[in-house]
């Protein structure tokens, strides 16, 4: 559990080393304020609504394509490539901690992220401007979804970055897998019927998408949290199997 | 096993997929030795050294250190050795001090007893001027010291270190080698090299690996002694071309008093070559000539030269019909030159 604390906290403190941090939370802080309030419909204020539901539109698009690659693609691909990992695993750490600590820094730094784009919320809506009566168990359910979503999707990451010693190919993984499993859901609906429900069981998208609309269902949950044990499990496989190689 | 027996190997093999890296390597480090592991590249030092602390896991055989088996008590083989990596690979974001600490957390050592051994460390590694510094911003003999810092942290009782020279600038070097003098008092290190000279220095024990075996092993005067022959080529014709049979030369060559080896070199029609091995302390080549006088021979060559460790080293781990064809082709190359130079 130590070990863990270490482990994460020398992530952590790498990303804000690094740009990794600030161009995650920046790149996504900027894209929000302009999908939110000119895209799609003219924005926020054509809508009319007192609703977040944009929020939730685009974070998954953000945490997609730039966030949990970025944050993912260098943590065990880079310490691979410049041979640190040599000297972290030599170190009395147990593989599992190494898998955890760096998984939990990850998680920490979206966290950070989706904590970041409350303000949007709370400034609009509670203080210092009230601009409406806002429901709040949608946003709350929807957080609580970006959160799983994060945290099978850093899962994901983890996983290719343990099999490879390139960052950039890590990358791509990541971003490919994401986009596949996020948007196949768009098709459930056109394909036939036993393909579509298969399709619908496997999507981010549509396990995301109750959330989103304040509906927490205990299935969508475990679904997300088994991706991301599935996705860890291997991901310890992978480092262990330096061993035997 | 006796308990002081730090550092046993038994029988470790290691295939990466058909390639065998290492083939049955048995060898025992004890209690306060520090030993030299030497060997070409891709000999097997670090992947013996990586199967010690636990990297990666041998294909078979037996390793224990400090008495704890690699693979049931892995965590515990890791507590009781410091280990610095070829090239010292560190985190180049973290400054000296942070890495330092770092490396204490993953041990767990309470801040009293960091703040103690990081005074010690800084001190015998040499990093007080650096202690704040990033390591990008660091040259690769200060990475180096970095390293070793980490390694020393918890006060380890054996260090395994892979070429922790290779980096250092000489001055750099030989502090090291006083250094590791200093501590291999009391620990136990293992630690690899190119360099005869620094086991020479530092090191009462050599190991000596070739293509995944140990070719020799023992106390440095031991191998010393190896090294200290003087040889002798010579390159002798019979009378005005009478055909001289190869043996009874070898016969009369070995008779001469001190000559302990007379080994076969090429030979041509000009005549026979042959290679002499004797004791440091007497000069033959008075003895080989008046032989040749006595006999009626025409010695068309003769020549001494001392063979160093590294002579050993080499003779050792590429055996002699390489040896032999690389001085081959060295006299190739010399008489290529040669032309080029005439023409030139």
């Amino acid at each position: 559990m130590q070990n863990i604390k270490t482990i994460a906290r020398r992530e952590m403190r790498a990303y804000f080393d690094s740009l990794v941090a600030y161009v995650v939370i920046g790149g996504s802080m900027l894209g929000l304020g302009i999908f939110f309030f000119l895209f799609q419909q003219g924005g926020f204020w054509q809508v009319d609504r007192a609703t977040m539901a944009r929020m939730f539109e685009f974070m998954p698009w953000a945490l997609t394509l730039l966030v949990i690659p970025l944050i993912t693609m260098r943590l065990l691909a880079d310490e691979k490539r410049s041979g640190t990992l040599e000297l972290l695993i030599t170190m009395p750490v147990k593989d599992s901690d190494v898998i955890l600590g760096k998984y939990f820094a990850a998680l920490g730094l979206a966290t950070v992220l989706l904590l970041a784009t409350l303000i949007y919320p709370i400034a609009m809506f509670v203080w210092p401007w009230h601009i409406g009566a806002l429901d709040w168990g949608p946003v709350f359910a929807g957080y609580l979804g970006l959160f799983l979503f994060s945290a099978a999707g850093i899962a994901i990451g983890l996983l290719y970055s343990s099999i490879t010693d390139s960052q950039i190919i890590a990358f791509f993984l990541t971003v490919t897998t994401l986009l596949f499993i996020y948007f196949i859901g768009s098709l459930a609906e056109t394909v036939h019927h036993a393909v579509g429900d298969v399709i619908s069981f496997v999507s981010f998208q549509s396990r995301f998408h109750p959330f989103a609309r304040g509906l927490v269902d205990t299935r969508d949950v475990l679904y997300f949290l088994s991706i991301t044990a599935i996705c860890l499990l291997i991901a310890f496989r992978s480092l262990e199997s330096r061993k035997w190689s | 096993m006796s308990s002081d027996v730090m550092i046993y190997a038994n029988d470790l093999t290691k295939n990466f997929g058909s390639f065998r890296a290492l083939d049955k390597i048995n060898f025992e480090v004890r209690r306060g030795e520090v030993v030299g592991f030497l060997g070409p590249n891709g000999a097997g030092k670090s992947t013996t050294m990586r199967i010690l602390t636990c990297f990666i896991a041998p294909s078979g055989g037996v390793a224990k250190i400090n008495g704890h088996d690699i693979f049931d008590d892995t965590l515990e083989v890791r507590r009781s050795v410091g280990y610095l990596p070829q090239r010292a690979p560190l985190y180049l974001e973290m400054s000296v001090l942070e890495y330092l600490r770092f490396a204490a957390d993953i041990r767990q050592l309470d801040d009293a007893t960091f703040k103690k051994r990081a005074r010690n460390v800084v001190e015998v590694c040499g990093l007080a001027q650096v202690l704040g510094k990033e390591i990008r911003h660091l040259s690769h003999g200060y990475r180096q010291r970095v390293g070793l810092g980490q390694a020393l942290i918890h006060d380890p009782p054996i260090l395994i270190l892979d070429e922790p020279t290779s980096d250092l600038d000489p001055n750099e070097k030989a502090e090291f080698l006083d250094y590791l003098k200093q501590i291999g008092k009391q620990r136990t290190v293992l630690l690899s090299t190119h360099n005869l000279a620094e086991v020479e220095i530092a090191c009462s024990r050599a190991i000596i690996v070739s293509s995944g075996r140990i070719v020799a092993d023992g106390a440095l005067d031991d191998i010393r002694a190896k090294a200290g022959k003087i040889r002798y080529v010579t390159s002798i014709q019979g009378e005005a071309g009478r055909a001289l049979p190869r043996s009874e030369l070898q016969a009369a060559l070995s008779g001469i008093r001190g000559v302990t080896r007379v080994a076969d070199l090429a030979s041509d029609e000009a005549g026979h070559s042959f290679e002499l091995s004797s004791n440091r302390d007497i000069d033959l080549r008075r003895d080989i000539f008046r032989l040749a006088v006595d006999k009626g021979w025409t010695l068309l060559e003769l020549h001494r030269d001392t063979q160093t460790l590294e002579d050993v080293f080499r003779e050792l781990t590429i055996g002699d019909e390489r040896r032999n064809r690389s001085l081959g082709s060295n006299g190739q190359s010399q008489r290529h030159h040669m032309e080029q130079s005439v023409q030139g």
